[in-house]
């Protein structure tokens, strides 16, 4: 019963939207609007199992003084205190919930991606060597890459630019549309086996 | 250690300390390198730009963001909804991040600073955030009616009520779908607005996801594309030149590099309308020396790999 619910749901509602989809009638269109509607119920209920995930996991964590524990305080106390400020006082600008994005949230989150540029220059010092013809080609295009996309490329000489739009145009985009077009029949080969029941490992269980 | 050895194996500390300055000093001392513009990027302004003072368009901007990638795409934020105010043309913002809410909030604030003439709900509308699973409904919902899919403002109002909706009702009214994103940018609107309803759709996006996305821009499923913070300072150079000056837009103008450095003097454009083209100054300066780190490497790789030749002959 656990495995044949979700799984009808998923078939019925699948070829539901499928018929949607190609079928331009009011019945269709009537089961969409109506659809919409049950959507936005269901998403309310997601976040409150969300919320009650997270803090079952840290608090768990707690518990257990499982490692780095203390971080699952630091994780429980943003998550009340953030949005206590938020129901007490909204989220307009001027607000706490605003002055605790603008000056804890962002500078920490931009910081942390900031630091991927020093990782990506000590990895392009280590891994880029000439040891054979495709590394090579790699090093070439992406030296040439690297200066077309800054001023100085252009102040060498115009064809650097224009070598690396060439680049992004015609290699780039050939080898792109090829895993996009891949990627694009897996995922209709996959979507097509779970309408249909074959595919069930989303289910879980294992077996 | 042989020399050799040294050059291939230079501790990365020494590189992080190297590059942190070599990114800092730019930052604090300008270098004022030129902006060199790209066509996606001159496409982008100048299908923006057509719906100067119309009252049945509007841009649809949606902030698919997160703090992480603020510094590449919170300038895009600015530069576009600066060209936006400059130009009379109006503006819904939309996010499905709750994080993207945040950001769409301050990118509002901080340029309707500039603009004090800008009214919500008359020339700009935020529709602030929806849910993530809603995306979908909305984008298909906003082919039949917005004021119906969307329902009300960031503040609760009723849409239908707003004086903005006066002529605007679904894609049609449409000038461009922009979606910025650090995510999958785009393809919710170059799969569900453009095929179904043939919105023109385009893109802002971090620079290391800027190469996916050429395929779209050949197609035309994107009319044009920002990427990473080249393509902000792109635009902001664009809209300084253009829409700030109040010069109608000239593909031929808009490369001419000497004649756009006459039309404004950096120094004198306002910190939040040229970041971009500051952070290029140490983007640039930090491409070549990891150019330089990689040729030190190379060189040393051949000349150990020629000695060991040599050896072998030996």
């Amino acid at each position: 019963m656990k495995r044949t619910i979700p799984l009808l749901i998923v078939i019925i509602l699948g070829m539901m939207f499928v018929m949607h989809t190609f079928v331009p009638h009011k019945v269709s269109q009537d089961f969409y609007d109506w659809f919409q509607k049950w959507i936005k119920v269901i998403t309310s209920f997601a976040i409150v199992l969300g919320v009650g995930s997270l803090l079952m996991v840290h608090y768990s964590k707690i518990k257990r003084k499982a490692p780095a524990w203390g971080y699952s305080w630091v994780t429980i106390a943003a998550l009340v205190g953030t949005s206590a400020v938020g129901f007490i006082w909204g989220i307009d600008e001027g607000t706490p919930y605003m002055w605790i994005f603008e000056n804890v949230n962002a500078p920490l989150g931009a910081t942390m991606f900031s630091l991927l540029a020093f990782y990506m220059a000590s990895a392009a010092y280590k891994a880029f060597r000439a040891r054979s013809m495709e590394a090579t080609l790699l090093l070439i295009a992406a030296i040439i890459v690297m200066l077309g996309r800054v001023s100085i490329g252009n102040a060498i000489t115009h064809w650097i630019p224009d070598i690396t739009q060439w680049i992004l145009n015609v290699p780039n985009l050939a080898a792109k549309r090829a895993i996009k077009l891949g990627v694009g029949l897996g995922m209709t080969a996959t979507s097509l086996k779970i309408i249909l029941g074959i595919e069930r490992t989303y289910l879980g269980g294992g077996k | 250690m042989k020399f050799t050895d040294y050059i291939q194996k230079i501790d990365r500390r020494y590189i992080f300390i190297v590059l942190a300055i070599a990114v800092i000093v730019p930052l604090l001392f300008p270098l004022g390198l030129p902006t060199f513009t790209t066509p996606p990027v001159r496409n982008l302004y100048k299908h923006i730009d057509e719906a100067a003072g119309e009252d049945d368009k509007a841009v649809f901007m949606d902030f698919a963001q997160s703090p992480s990638t603020l510094p590449e795409l919170y300038p895009m934020d600015l530069a576009v909804l600066r060209h936006c105010f400059l130009r009379d043309i109006k503006v819904f913002t939309i996010s499905y991040y709750p994080q993207g809410a945040a950001i769409m909030q301050m990118a509002l604030s901080e340029v309707k600073e500039a603009f004090p003439d800008v009214r919500p709900d008359y020339d700009y509308c935020n529709f602030g955030y929806r849910s993530w699973a809603l995306r979908v409904p909305i984008t298909l919902g906003i082919g039949d009616n917005i004021a119906e899919a969307v329902e009300t403002n960031s503040a609760g109002r009723r849409l239908e009520n707003l004086p903005i909706m006066g002529k605007i009702k679904n894609y049609d009214n449409i000038q461009v779908c922009i979606e910025i994103s650090g995510a999958s940018p785009g393809y919710l609107y170059i799969n569900y607005a453009r095929a179904r309803y043939g919105v023109d759709v385009a893109i802002g996006v971090t620079a290391v996801s800027a190469a996916d996305n050429y395929p779209y821009l050949q197609t035309g499923q994107l009319i044009g594309l920002l990427g990473g913070l080249k393509g902000a300072a792109e635009y902001e150079e664009l809209v300084e030149t253009f829409a700030v000056n109040g010069i109608p837009y000239s593909e031929k103008k808009a490369q001419n590099l000497s004649w756009r450095q006459q039309q404004f003097e950096l120094s004198e454009v306002p910190y939040k309308f040229k970041r971009a083209r500051i952070g290029m100054d140490a983007q640039a300066v930090a491409h070549v020396l990891i150019i330089l780190f990689i040729i030190i490497g190379n060189v040393g790789y051949f000349i150990e790999k020629r000695q060991e030749k040599k050896k072998f002959i030996k």
